[in-house]
């Protein structure tokens, strides 16, 4: 039995090397809601589902196998906040579970690396997930001091849900979990067009053609312009880049003239947790950096006087 | 589909025609469920903006083409899973082209990116590395300055799993000569 309320918290690599706002934020949000939070010495890189799985699979395999023993030998599950962590991980883990060949054969190139084997013994965990469902709007409101009044995209990402036969958390044509939990924060989400197609970043692309990656983006950018929304809300630190960085190069390169904020959900929850907006980290961030969350009081209090 | 029975007959008859790597791919896919009815390019986004079509890269492995390999298309699917869960026939196309770039990585068809990529994690841990502003952020956050990953250990003079991913893991064939292209 793995350890209850606390988590391996897997970094990856863009929350800790571009985004540790999401990182700090995390921190602060699974505190408030009474989770330990254990570091997970000589993690490395998840690796990459998009990139890595396509150069060597079983490669790819050995190295997240080894990031999910070191979560193993601390008897917990792990969180990430990053949907390709969740992607790689959560694959793997479960494929390995399943797959006796698989794993004696990865365990073999285990040995080469480290004093590793896996077990199989832990599950792992996305924070949209664990704050949608297990904690869920119904349980945050108890939790957050305040609540933003605001409307935003929100963008699904690919892997969290994708694909559904081995994420099993909901259908990915009509997903509404992050929507409803971000009710309970007071913020409105608004639909637009193409909602949940790719951001254009994954599978490599991103590194392999700047232009086609672009060219996804801004088609995503010109939907997301259309219904104004306050702030970009996404649950995934590569989509974050992908915003951050999209917005700037259209910008610069297809007259365009963006500045629409990027929230990832962690920010977004830790600010109503009562942590200062300097900690959320906008003023790092390329864009919507003069943003201030339009605070609203909560209606409980109001209820109280 | 005329022409396309003469490019089977062709491929057949070519010297690059690779059973294992037909076989390969039938084992680990269900493409020969495929009915070529095009959901997946339909459903594919990159597919709106780009030369990729996933269902022809589909019908080629299907004939055991091998110059599928060399197609710089299948390095831009976006992975994100959208011809994987439409397709009627549950030919899991995301899954095929995750095994294609396998075989054209040992072909040596890797984009300098992609090496790049690879020379991070072997050296750092990391796709995407440190820099000293992100370390300057870290603190001003009040997050130690070197997160407790590979890099930081690394940095502490234990670096073993790093040196063992630099000589197990993700060996890239050497770089291609340039061919020469009329």
């Amino acid at each position: 039995m793995v350890k209850e309320k606390t988590f391996a918290f897997f970094l990856g690599c863009l929350m800790p090397n571009r985004y540790p706002a999401i990182e700090k934020a995390t921190k602060f949000v699974m505190e408030k809601l009474g989770y330990e939070l254990l570091d997970m010495k000589k993690a490395g890189c998840c690796p990459a589902p998009g990139v890595f799985r396509s150069f060597n699979k079983v490669d790819w395999m050995v190295a997240a196998a080894r990031n999910l023993c070191i979560a193993e030998q601390l008897d917990t599950d792990i969180l990430t906040v990053c949907n390709g962590c969740f992607g790689t991980l959560q694959e793997v883990n479960k494929h390995l579970k399943e797959n006796e060949d698989h794993r004696i054969m990865v365990n073999e190139k285990l040995k080469l690396i480290g004093d590793y084997e896996f077990k199989g013994t832990i599950n792992v965990r996305h924070i949209a997930e664990v704050l949608g469902y297990e904690i869920g709007p119904w349980g945050i409101e108890d939790i957050i001091v305040r609540k933003v009044n605001a409307r935003a995209a929100v963008h699904y990402g690919c892997h969290f849900l994708k694909p559904t036969r081995i994420r099993e958390i909901e259908s990915s044509e009509n997903p509404t979990i992050v929507e409803e939990y971000l009710e309970a924060l007071g913020v409105e989400s608004v639909r637009f067009k193409e909602q949940l197609t790719c951001c254009g970043a994954g599978g490599g692309v991103k590194a392999y053609s700047g232009d086609a990656s672009m060219t996804i983006f801004g088609e995503k950018m010109k939907n997301i312009d259309e219904v104004k929304p306050d702030f970009i809300l996404d649950i995934c630190p590569f989509c974050h880049l992908q915003f951050e960085t999209g917005q700037d190069y259209l910008n610069k390169n297809k007259d365009c003239n963006y500045n629409y904020p990027v929230i990832h959900i962690s920010q977004l929850t830790a600010y109503c947790m009562g942590m200062d907006q300097e900690f959320v980290g906008l003023q790092y961030q390329l864009m919507g950096k003069n943003y201030i969350f339009g605070e609203r009081e909560m209606k409980k209090e109001e209820e109280v006087i | 589909m005329s022409d396309v029975k003469e490019q089977h007959r062709e491929y057949k008859t070519d010297e690059d025609f690779d059973e294992d790597f037909f076989k390969n791919i039938e084992r680990k896919s269900n493409i020969w469920k495929c009915i070529q009815c095009g959901t997946c390019t339909a459903s594919c986004e990159s597919g709106r903006w780009t030369a990729l079509k996933t269902r022809s890269i589909v019908r080629k492995v299907v004939l055991g083409d091998v110059s599928v390999l060399d197609d710089p298309d299948i390095w831009l699917c976006t992975t994100c899973y959208q011809c994987y869960e439409r397709c009627p026939r549950d030919v899991r196309p995301t899954d095929v082209i995750m095994e294609l770039r396998n075989y054209a990585t040992k072909r040596g068809n890797i984009s300098p990116n992609h090496r790049a990529v690879v020379g991070f994690l072997k050296t750092t841990g990391h796709a995407v590395p440190i820099n000293d502003e992100v370390k300057k952020r870290r603190v001003e956050l009040g997050l130690e300055e070197l997160p407790p990953t590979l890099y930081k250990f690394k940095q502490e003079g234990d670096d073993n799993d790093l040196k063992n991913f630099e000589k197990y893991l993700f060996a890239l064939p050497p770089i291609k000569e340039e061919e020469d292209k009329e």
